[in-house]
């Protein structure tokens, strides 16, 4: 009997230990070989990754509270680029994340001092939150990196199924 | 025998009078259809049976001249709105349909300016126009008339159309205008130096003078014509690949996501802390 409520204790005690520690990201993206992730970039981007030749991707998590659709976010994004008078808008892409969840990608055109670079924006809502997945540099390097940034942008969970709580994991991906 | 002669010399003024008067009248006795000034003032001055001007000018000739000065200067007036407004020989309008200026302007959004630009300048080439300016940010090219519509739609899909504008100045009333103008001025001119080869030295002068004002005119109408043709003929398009400023309209939708502002290739790749 006491082996039995030593268990139950353990259990709720692990169980409390986890739900407190799990302050991970409501998101969960691969990072590819040739990238390196890098730290405290808090609070602007919950993930960014960097390559050798100056190849970035992050990722920011916008709460919603329920504003906004997938629709109003993409144009709002499409007209914010227009707004800055040197993007170009090349492509409008329907895309999904790894777990279904339907998304946009814009596809711009920016010449910087002479120099083409891409720029990809990819959004999600998912969650009541709005994720933003960038992925940017010079025209030369995005084509040379182009398998690697699709292989992290493919990877990319905005919701996670778990077999312990789905409610719990509508919060959080990386908390178990 | 002085009475006799004498009307005989009287005689003689009275036909010569008769001749000038019939010279200074020309214009407004000209048949309003006459297809041109020139042809109908020619016709009263070198009409077959016309006596051809053999002897040298008299003070009666002279007076002619100074109807010919006034005859220019009533042109003049006629040119430059004066009197009734009205030209005083009408042609008939040489074209039915309109006569219309296309012009059209892009802005397109800035990515890889210079190969945009000159595949804006191909575009030109094979649709059998030509490149009229480029520098930095823009370029304008002349299209035939007729491939106006198909040669923008080839440059709106080069990239992201910020602002369009198409715009077509009909130049009909000018380009008529014009042309009568024309007439009127070489009709007179044609007068002018007709008139020139019968005139004394001091007229001859002022002839000469009004001649060359007329002259000058016809070469101004003239190169305008030539001017107007051109650009009937050819279109002219302008892509801009750097958006204009519109200050109001963008202040107003701006969205107050602060993160939205932040967006950009200079805050992802700048890494630096």
């Amino acid at each position: 009997m006491d082996f039995v409520k030593r268990a139950v204790c353990m259990g709720a005690f692990a169980a409390v230990a986890i739900g407190t520690t799990a302050c991970g990201r409501p998101f969960k993206v691969e990072t590819a070989p040739g990238f390196v992730e890098l730290d405290n970039q808090e609070p602007q981007y919950s993930y960014r990754a960097i390559a050798p030749e100056g190849v970035v991707m992050a990722v920011r998590v916008v709460p919603l509270d329920d504003k906004g659709d997938l629709a109003f976010w993409t144009r709002s994004v499409i007209l914010r680029f227009r707004q800055m008078n040197a993007y170009a808008l090349l492509e409008t892409v329907d895309v999904t994340s790894r777990d279904g969840t339907p998304g946009k990608e814009l596809r711009f055109g920016h010449d910087e001092a002479g120099k083409p670079y891409l720029y990809r924006v990819r959004l999600f809502v998912a969650q009541n939150r709005l994720f933003v997945i960038e992925v940017g540099g010079t025209k030369e390097q995005m084509e040379r990196y182009k398998a690697s940034v699709d292989w992290m942008l493919l990877s990319v969970l905005v919701k996670c199924d778990t077999v312990v709580s789905p409610v719990l994991a509508s919060k959080t991906c990386n908390r178990w | 025998m002085q009475r006799v002669s004498k009307l005989v010399r009287l005689g003689i003024v009275a036909f010569g009078a008769h001749l000038l008067l019939a010279c200074g009248a020309a214009p407004d006795m000209a048949p309003k259809s006459a297809p041109s000034f020139g042809g109908a003032a020619h016709g009263a001055m070198e009409a077959p049976g016309a006596p051809a001007p053999q002897r040298p000018p008299t003070d009666k000739d002279n007076d002619g001249v100074a109807d010919a000065v006034d005859l220019a200067k009533d042109e003049r007036i006629a040119q430059g709105g004066g009197g009734q407004g009205q030209p005083k020989v009408v042609a008939d309008a040489p074209h039915g349909t309109s006569m219309l200026i296309y012009t059209a302007t892009l802005h397109l959004a800035v990515f890889q300016v210079t190969t945009q630009m000159n595949t804006v300048e191909k575009i030109a080439r094979d649709q059998g126009g030509y490149l009229s300016v480029r520098n930095d940010q823009q370029i304008t090219i002349r299209i035939p008339r007729g491939k106006f519509d198909d040669t923008l739609r080839m440059i709106e899909k080069l990239g992201d159309v910020v602002h369009r504008s198409v715009t077509a100045q009909d130049v009909t009333d000018e380009y008529v205008d014009l042309e009568i103008r024309l007439k009127n001025n070489r009709a007179v001119r044609d007068r002018l130096q007709a008139l020139l080869e019968k005139a004394g030295v001091k007229e001859a002068i002022e002839i000469q003078k009004e001649l060359a004002r007329v002259t000058e005119e016809i070469e101004r109408i003239e190169g305008r014509l030539k001017l107007l043709k051109d650009k009937i003929a050819y279109s002219t398009i302008t892509v801009s690949f750097q958006p204009l400023e519109t200050s109001t309209v963008r202040d107003a939708s701006i969205l107050p996501f602060p993160w939205l502002q932040d967006l950009g290739l200079s805050s992802l790749l700048n890494v630096h802390p």
